[in-house]
């Protein structure tokens, strides 16, 4: 089994008295301390603004992972919209918007494998997506 | 005022190279260089229901502006998990431990964050959750 870490450092101003979160998790297989052992990592280069689907529930042969999606962009008013749900006729339909990564933003996500995770971007211009899937 | 969130993947055996991913984003309003500037702060809850139960109430003015989630299971118990649902759609299983750290677009008011105790029971003990929200909408009160 592997060991893999995924630690946040949260750290916000906005109070009068700041916000500082710290947390470390390893990622394990579903209700066990085994680690996950399969790791995807992908960087994609999407040129329309078409829904398409980025992570596919075939790519995975477990039911519990986590997801990490990075829009690595500059520009702060480009973003992907990110959505969950099914995928009907190999084209995304029917799905839940979670939110939207805009240039800079990065998520990260249990994942239980029942949908795909879709997502749109904001501009037809090419626009780079990263993501990793641990499972 | 800022809120950053950076994060760190580390493995030296998931792969045959070690990985280490580290990124930090500063949150800001929708498609600006604005900070975000409201925050519910840190919120503590002990989860008991195995239904679906209302974590942070989508507001509807909220669709199209930036808000961020945090939410983390504190249970230590590797079985016990907590499931995140957005309008009845489910996104993951929080084990103990682990932690989400998401946008929320709150496309309109269905698209709360849920949240549920799957496995709880007696025996198992409640399970603690802490999550934070920030946003940038201007009424939002319901999480308070």
């Amino acid at each position: 089994m592997a060991t893999t870490n995924a630690k946040i450092t949260l750290s916000s101003d906005i109070t009068d008295d700041s916000l500082s979160v710290n947390n470390e998790s390893l990622l394990y297989t579903a209700g066990t301390t085994t680690g996950a052992n399969t790791m995807t990592s992908v960087t994609k280069v999407l040129a329309s603004t078409n829904q398409v689907d980025l992570i596919t529930t075939g790519s995975v042969s477990t039911t519990h992972g986590y997801v990490y999606i990075n829009n690595p962009d500059t520009d702060n008013t480009r973003h992907f919209k990110v959505t969950i749900g099914n995928a009907g006729g190999g084209s995304p339909t029917d799905t839940e918007e979670i939110g939207r990564l805009y240039g800079g933003d990065w998520m990260f996500m249990p994942w239980d494998v029942d949908d795909d995770i879709c997502v749109a971007p904001s501009d037809g211009n090419d626009m780079t997506v990263e993501y990793m899937v641990f499972s | 005022m800022a809120t950053t969130a950076t994060i760190t993947l580390e493995s030296l055996d998931i792969a045959g190279d070690p990985v280490n991913v580290s990124k930090t984003t500063t949150c800001t309003k929708a498609g600006t260089t604005t900070d975000l500037d409201q925050t519910t702060g840190l919120n503590r809850v002990h989860l008991r229901s195995t239904t679906n139960k209302v974590l942070l109430a989508a507001n509807a003015e909220g669709n199209d502006l930036s808000a961020k989630v945090y939410i983390i299971n504190k249970a230590t118990d590797p079985t016990l998990y907590c499931t995140i649902t957005i309008n009845a759609q489910t996104v993951g299983k929080l084990y103990a431990g682990d932690w989400m750290f998401i946008p929320w677009s709150q496309t309109d008011t269905s698209a709360s964050i849920e949240i549920a105790a799957t496995n709880w029971t007696a025996s198992t003990g409640d399970i603690p959750v802490e999550y934070a929200l920030f946003h940038e909408d201007t009424d939002f009160l319901t999480n308070a």
